[in-house]
This record gives structure tokens, sequence and C-alpha cells, in this order.
């Protein structure tokens, strides 16, 4: 029992990361209609360049900022040079990313080389909360409280402001949002840039916890995309709960059953398909 | 779903097949326009082993196989419209049961082992089809396209993680290996590298002229027509739902053929040739062949196995970089693929004025 | 006589409201019925339940005796309905001729044939000269279609729509968006349909509805406000009203 509350705050943890992971990459999907399969290879890039300010000037905080800014410019070049001349092509897009991750994932070995690479958590948050006879690490308390932050942001955006406003009508109906003369480019701009720098974070949050290799990105992208579809499309917290669900069945699956813990993410994922395509919280999209 | 690139209207053999002028129609366009090219070539092909290094016609070999392979998947994704991410399940399956069967069951029938894969492939796209096609609707925007596109890449990821999982049938992590070419019964002689380079050749063959007359076929014309318009195809009469799931394990069957052929090419299957990085291979062939021409992503082959080959020998770290590259290469510069621009061209050769 | 078509008590709701509520009426065989209404008084929706696109919250359809409510799209043009589109829905990257060898063969075993080639099909190259010839599109067999002009295409649409040899054709604005001549040569060949074809079409074009109809019916908020002959129709001040209130002329666009 005790050894399973830890294990639920590690599944927590987890599931923080990848919902900043899948909250990225439906904001642009939702927001931009932008299909970006490169929002894996984006993760890993942002942790390397986490890691490099890391080793550069040791400042946790400076290389999380450094994550998020380095992946918006990304993002702002990736939309510019490519993905605004295939808009609405959803396959097209598909390919584009895809190419691209390859690409990125080739290049982060080139440069960075191909071992997997280990950062330490900032001093402050090394070490364990002990709790009864429990010890919690503090850093994964941290993520949780960092997502915990982020979630709220989103959710207060979406619903309390304008912007929230903006973009739900935007994704109903772009040609009438842009009519009414809001300025749709701009919001859509800045949420899609939003999307990919929490990329970023999410990639140097993760860092301590996962470690960073070239070729991780294809594995998180898989259940980011299944995060995505298991929670629904649309809403914030449609997302933190697919994220959840998907972030504790696998932590737990591999704490118990390790040998079968590796399907059960794509048999909820099929489940969910069959049964309620939309997702757990999802706007309906016929 | 988006559109494939649809500039061309002249560049697309599925408005040609209806375009026949009236002097087309006294010498008949099809012996012609497409049969003289598929003779020249098939010559070609069957005379270059005679000519070339062997290690050539071994890449000749690699370039029908994934020629079929790329092939297979533009039945679905040029024809009807279904761009397919999970295409290397049944790669994979196809070349797995072949292993599977040789050298666990022991089966040294090289046809018995094609039939067989095929109809596990077939079972697995029958199966697979009812999740894919539950979020895959009715016309443009009607199902959020992502979710089809999500389903087709985790089929490719699970059956790859079961591959893993499943150890003593399938080799866990290592993959199968040592699947020899096998001897053709009633043909008499020993199966040799140069000689397998024959049965690819004869069985692409064959393939290609069977997915010719599908895609012509009465049903053929049903899957352009729901690419175009499935809900006018419904109100025609048309269940496209079936259609859809038909030629999804239509599609399936012939990407097995290429897998079996592959598994006994390379004597290997790992688990990769069932996940995305294979999948990817075969999406890449259909756009950079384009998704409008029957042969294009043949043509793709060709270009795609040299550049392999190139990068194997003169920058192997770099592949995946380059491989990307040509991802975005055709996306961004040739959208309508190559089969378009070689078609364009052969059709001002033929007719003696611009297309 | 039986009607062909039978409608009882069809109500739709979308959310908390009722696009159309317990709308019952009957359509004769060979009889030429027009749906007329103001924008929003439910016709594309009540449509959609008769074309099967959306099933109803309430009530059931008949045709030909058969319950076909739950029926799909494709099962109700096999049992000898068709429909055409308002918003033209046609195969824009073929020729003229591939459109129609398409529609012919909806409902033709032949479909699912996966050897047989299709442009070589004699019988069908036959079916689809009667067709085209009757519709007066023989000459542009050979055109990609997203090279016709809006007229021909619209001529098209409703050619499509008689590829199935239909008993009851339901016809969606069928002059939508065309010239004047244009919507009187459809109205001409609506017309002369010939009796064996029972017509329901929604209609904005007066020209167009006086000039097919034999019974008129007016949708108003969901409900059927008033069923008659023409005459009836341009009498009853009511029509007048709901027509006047909220558009300044019959015109003809959707």
């Amino acid at each position: 029992m005790s050894q399973a509350l830890v294990t639920g705050l590690n599944g927590l943890s987890y599931s923080f990361i990848l919902f900043l992971l899948a909250a990225g990459f439906s904001l642009t999907f939702g927001v931009m209609g932008v299909l970006n399969l490169a929002h894996g290879a984006l993760f890993v890039f942002g942790a390397y360049v986490g890691l490099q300010v890391i080793e550069t000037v040791n400042a946790f905080w400076l290389a999380t900022i450094s994550a998020a800014v380095a992946l918006a410019v990304i993002g702002f070049l990736l939309y510019y040079l490519f993905l605004k001349r295939l808009y609405n092509k959803v396959p097209e897009q598909a390919v584009l990313t895809i190419g691209l991750s390859y690409m990125a994932a080739n290049v982060i070995q080139w440069v960075w080389g191909p071992r997997a690479q280990i950062t330490q958590a900032p001093e402050i948050l090394t070490g364990a909360l002990k709790v009864g006879g429990l010890s919690f690490p503090i850093y994964r308390v941290f993520i949780c409280g960092v997502g915990l932050l982020v979630l709220a942001l989103l959710w207060w955006i979406q619903d309390r402001t304008r912007w929230g406003a903006i973009i739900r009508a935007g994704m109903d109906n772009k040609e009438m949002t842009v009519s009414l003369g809001v300025n749709y480019g701009l919001v859509s701009t800045l949420v899609f840039l939003l999307g990919i720098a929490l990329a970023g974070v999410a990639g140097i949050l993760g860092a301590p916890i996962t470690g960073v290799y070239p070729t991780m990105g294809d594995n998180l992208l898989l259940l980011t995309l299944i995060v995505v579809v298991v929670g629904g499309t649309g809403y914030i917290q449609g997302t933190m709960l697919g994220a959840l669900v998907i972030g504790l069945l696998d932590t737990f699956g591999k704490a118990y059953v390790p040998k079968t813990a590796l399907f059960f993410a794509y048999i909820l994922f099929l489940i969910i398909l069959l049964v309620r395509p939309s997702g757990l919280i999802g706007r309906k999209v016929f | 779903m988006g559109d494939s690139p649809r500039e061309l209207p002249a560049g697309d053999t599925r408005v040609a097949d209806g375009t026949a002028t009236s002097l087309a129609r006294k010498i008949p366009r099809s012996l012609v326009e497409i049969g003289l090219p598929v003779l020249v070539i098939a010559v070609i092909v069957l005379l270059l082993p005679l000519f070339i290094p062997s290690f050539v016609s071994s890449l000749v070999s690699k370039m029908m196989i994934y020629g079929l392979f790329g092939m297979s998947l533009n039945i679905i994704w040029g024809y009807a419209g279904i761009p397919s991410f999970g295409h290397a399940a049944f790669f994979g399956v196809g070349g797995y049961a072949a292993g599977i069967l040789f050298l666990k069951v022991g089966i040294s029938n090289f046809w018995l082992i094609l039939l067989l894969a095929i109809v596990a492939a077939a079972v697995v796209a029958a199966i697979l089809g009812f999740p894919a096609f539950r979020v895959f609707g009715v016309g443009a925007g009607a199902v959020n396209p992502i979710y089809f596109l999500l389903a087709t890449i985790a089929f490719g990821e699970i059956l790859s993680r079961v591959a893993i999982a499943v150890r003593p049938v399938t080799g866990g992590s290592t993959g199968l290996s040592g699947i020899k070419k096998l001897d053709l019964a009633g043909f008499g002689f020993r199966m040799t590298s140069g000689r397998y380079y024959y049965l690819v050749f004869f069985i692409v063959v064959v393939c290609l002229f069977v997915m010719y007359r599908v895609v012509n076929s009465h049903y053929g014309y049903a899957l352009r027509g729901i690419h175009d318009n499935e809900r006018r195809m419904q109100a025609l009469g048309y269940n496209t739902w079936l259609y859809k799931y038909t030629s999804w394990i239509i599609a399936g069957v012939f990407g097995s053929v290429a897998g079996v052929l592959f598994a006994f090419f390379g004597s290997t299957m790992i688990p990769n040739n069932l996940a995305m990085v294979t999948s990817d291979i075969a999406f890449l062939l259909v756009i950079m062949g384009s998704t409008t021409t029957f042969f294009g992503p043949l043509v793709a082959s060709v270009v795609y196995v040299g550049v392999e080959y190139l990068a194997s020998l003169y920058l192997p770290d770099r592949w995946p970089l380059i491989f990307g590259a040509m991802f975005v290469f055709t996306i961004m510069v040739i959208p309508q693929g190559l089969g378009v621009f070689i078609l364009k061209w052969w059709r001002r050769l033929f007719s003696g004025s611009p297309a | 006589m039986a009607p062909l078509l039978e409608v009882k008590g069809i109500s739709v709701h979308f959310g908390g409201l009722a696009a159309v509520g317990n709308v019952s009426f009957g359509i004769e065989p060979g009889e030429r019925l027009a749906l007329i209404g103001p924008n929003g008084a439910g016709k594309t929706t009540l449509f959609n339940v008769l074309t099967g696109q959306l099933k109803p919250s309430a009530g059931s359809v008949y045709f030909k005796g058969q319950d076909i409510t739950r029926a799909s799209v494709f099962a109700r043009t096999h049992l000898g309905m068709a429909r055409s589109f308002q918003i033209t829905s046609l195969f824009p990257y073929q020729t003229v001729r591939v459109n129609a060898l398409i529609a012919l063969q909806g409902t033709r075993k032949g479909r699912y044939n996966v050897v047989r080639g299709l442009m070589g099909d004699k019988q069908m190259q036959a079916a689809v000269q009667g067709l085209l010839e009757s519709t007066d599109l023989w000459e542009l067999r050979e055109e990609v279609v997203s090279s016709l002009a809006y007229g021909q295409q619209r001529k098209l649409e409703i050619a499509l729509s008689l590829a199935s040899d239909p008993e009851l054709l339901l016809l969606d604005e069928p002059s939508c968006g065309l010239t004047t001549a244009e919507s009187a040569d459809i109205t001409t060949r609506i017309r002369d349909l010939g009796s064996k074809i029972t017509v329901l079409m929604i209609a904005h074009d007066m020209d167009l509805v006086f000039g097919v109809a034999e019974r008129v019916m007016l949708l108003h908020y969901g409900q059927i406000a008033c069923v008659g002959t023409c005459d009836e129709i341009r009498a009853n001040p009511m029509v007048r009203d709901i027509y006047m209130g909220t558009r300044k002329t019959f015109g003809s666009n959707g």
C-alpha cells in the first residue's frame, strides 16, 4: 500500500509531463489546424537546449526559460517557412512534420551525441519529503506543482478570458470569427507558440526523471497522441484526464506487471476508439 | 481529409482514363501509351542481371519490393483517399508470418508460405479495420482527421510491441533471422540470390497487374468516387463503409506480399518492420511518387533505394537526416509527385504537343 | 391509392430546439410536391430526415409501405429513392462520362466487381449514353466536371440523381444559383420527367414551384403551415404574410 503511494506520485508526475506535451499538441492542432507530428522531436530538442544551458551556466530556471523561448522561435520559423503553405492539408502536414522529426533527431545526435544524458534536478529540489515512513522525491512533487499551475492557467484562458472565447469561436467557424473583426491571426499564432513552448518546458522538466536521448521523441509522441485521443480534443480538462489515465496506467503497469504494461495504453486507446470516438471529455467532432 | 495535390488534372490518370480522343480510339491508346513502356521496362529489368554486378541487381530487387509496398498503400491513399499511416503493420505481418512459418513451423514450400502469410495479413486487416473506420467518417472534416492517423500509427506500434513481447515466436527485439530463400518445389532448381531476383520480378509483376485491374474495375471507380465525394456516393446507393473496409484489406494483402518478399530478400525480420519507421517509407513512396498516378510509388522506390544505397556508402550516420529531408523536399518542392512529371513528359513525347 | 412516401409525426430536436415539430404528410405516386418556407423553417432538416442523413427524434417515415426511418442513405437509394444536392455535389476531377458511370453503377450488381474494367464495359457505356443524351449532356461527355460552367454542373447534378432510375426523386433547390433562363430550362426538364417519377422538391424560386408542383406545402417554424394546390397557395394570405415578413421578393437564392 505504501509502495503504491510512491508509485502514485511517480505516475502523477509522469502524467503531468504527458499533460504538458499533449496540451501543447492539442493547442497547435485545435487552434491552428496544424497536425504537428514533430512535437515529440521538439520536446527532445527543448530538453537538449536546457541541458546545454545547465552545463554552461548551471541555472535550472534559466534553462527552462531558454528551452521555452528556443522552441517558440523554432515554432515561429516552422510556421512561416512551412506550415503556412500547407493550411488545411492535414496529410501533407503530417508528412512534413514526420520528415522534420527524423531530421531533428539526427541533428540532435550529431550535435550532442547518441548517448543518454542525465541531469540533476536543482539542489533546492533534490531530496525527499518524509511523510510517515514514506519518502516522496521533492522533484516529482515540484513537477506536479508546475503541471497544476499550467493546467490552471490554460483552464483560466479557456473559460474566463476573451482569448479563450476567440479560440473557441475560431474552432467552430474560422471564417466567421475572422469576419467579426477579431484579430484571430494574432491570438491563434500566440497560442500556437505557447503550445510549442510547452513542449520545451516539458522537455527540461522531464529530463531529470526520464533522462534524455535523441530518439526518445517517437515514443513520447505516440503516448501524447494517445492521451489526446483518450481525453478528447477541444477541452483542456479532457487532455488532463487523458494524461492522468495514461500516465497512471503506464506507471502502475510497469511497477506491477512490467511485461504486459506496454500494451495497456494501446488497448485503452483501441477501446476508446470503438466505444467513445470523441474521447472521454471531448467536443463532438461531427 | 485534405485532398492530395490536384492542380494538374492533365497529369491525372484517373481523369485521363476517361478522355479517349477520337485519334486515340483508332490506335488503342492503352497499347502504345501504357503497353509499350511497360514492355520495355519489363524486358530491361529481366535482362539487367546479365550486365550488372549482383549487388546492383539486389538493389533492383529491393526497388521492386518497396515499389509494391508503396503501390499497395496507394490503393487506399491515392484511389480511395484514405491516408493510412500504419501500412507497415501489413508489411510486417506478412514478413513475420513468412519467417515464423519457415523457421518455427517448418514449412518449406514458398507458395504455401506466401498464401498463409496473405491470409494472416487479411485477418489482421479485417480486425483492425473495425476500429479504424469507426473514426473515418463521411465527407471532409466529418471526423477529426487526426483520429484516423493516430489509429493507424498506433496499429503498427502495437504490433511491433507484440513482436517484441512474444519472444519465443517472434524472436523478441532482435527479431527473426536466417529466413533462407526457398527452392521452388516443382521448378527443380536451387534458389540463389540471382534467381530470387526473377521470383521477385514475377510476383511483383503479377501483383501490379492485379492491382491495375482492381483500380480500373467497377470497384476501383467506386473508390475514386469515394475519394472525391463520399456523401454523393452514399446517395447514389454505395455502401461506402464496405468499400473503404474492403479496400483497406486489399491494400493490406498486397502490402503483406511485399513483406514476404522482403523477409526472404533480407533473410531477417525485426520489430521495426512493423513500426512507424517502415510505415514512413511507404508513405514517402506514395507522396514522392504521387497519389494521382498508378505507377508513381514504383518510380519513387527507384529514387528512394538509390538514395538509401548512396547514403549507406558515404553518409551512413546522416541517413535519418537525409530520409527526413526527402519528406520535406517532396512536400515543399514537388508536392504533385514524380509520377505526374513522368506522365506529363511521356504524354508530350507521345502526342508531340504539350500535355 | 396508398401513398408512395408517408411521413408520420416527424420531430427533430437539436439540443432543446425543435427544428421540425410533429410533421405528417404523404405523397401519392406520380405526384409533384413542392416544399417551401422561409429560411430556417426546417425544410432542409426535414429533407435530411427523408434522405436518411439525419435520424428523427420522433416519428417514422414509410416508403412503399416499408418503415425506412432508420434505413441508411444507400439502402434508401436501392429501394427507389434518389436525391440531388443544393450545393452541387459531383466528382469534380472526373469527366462527365465517369460521373455518369459511377452514378449508374451505384444500384447495379456489378458495382463490387474488382476484375472487370469499368471503362470498357459496353453495357455500362450504353447506359451512360442513354442517361447523358436524355439530359442533353452527351456533347460534354469528355469534359472534366470542374471545367464545366455552373449551369451545366447543375444539370449534371440532376442527371446523377436520375441514374438509379428512382421512383421518388428528392430535389434540394434544383435551380439554386441559376440564371432565369437556366432556371426555366430546369423547370421544363423536371416537369417532363414523366409520370413514373414522383417528385418532392425544396424550392425558393416561385417560378419553379408553380411551374412544376401540383401541390405545395408551406413549412413555418418547423410545422406545416398550409398545404394546397398552386392556386390555393397563391391566393392564401398567410403565405404572403410568412414570405413577405421575412423576404422582400420570392428570390431564387438559397
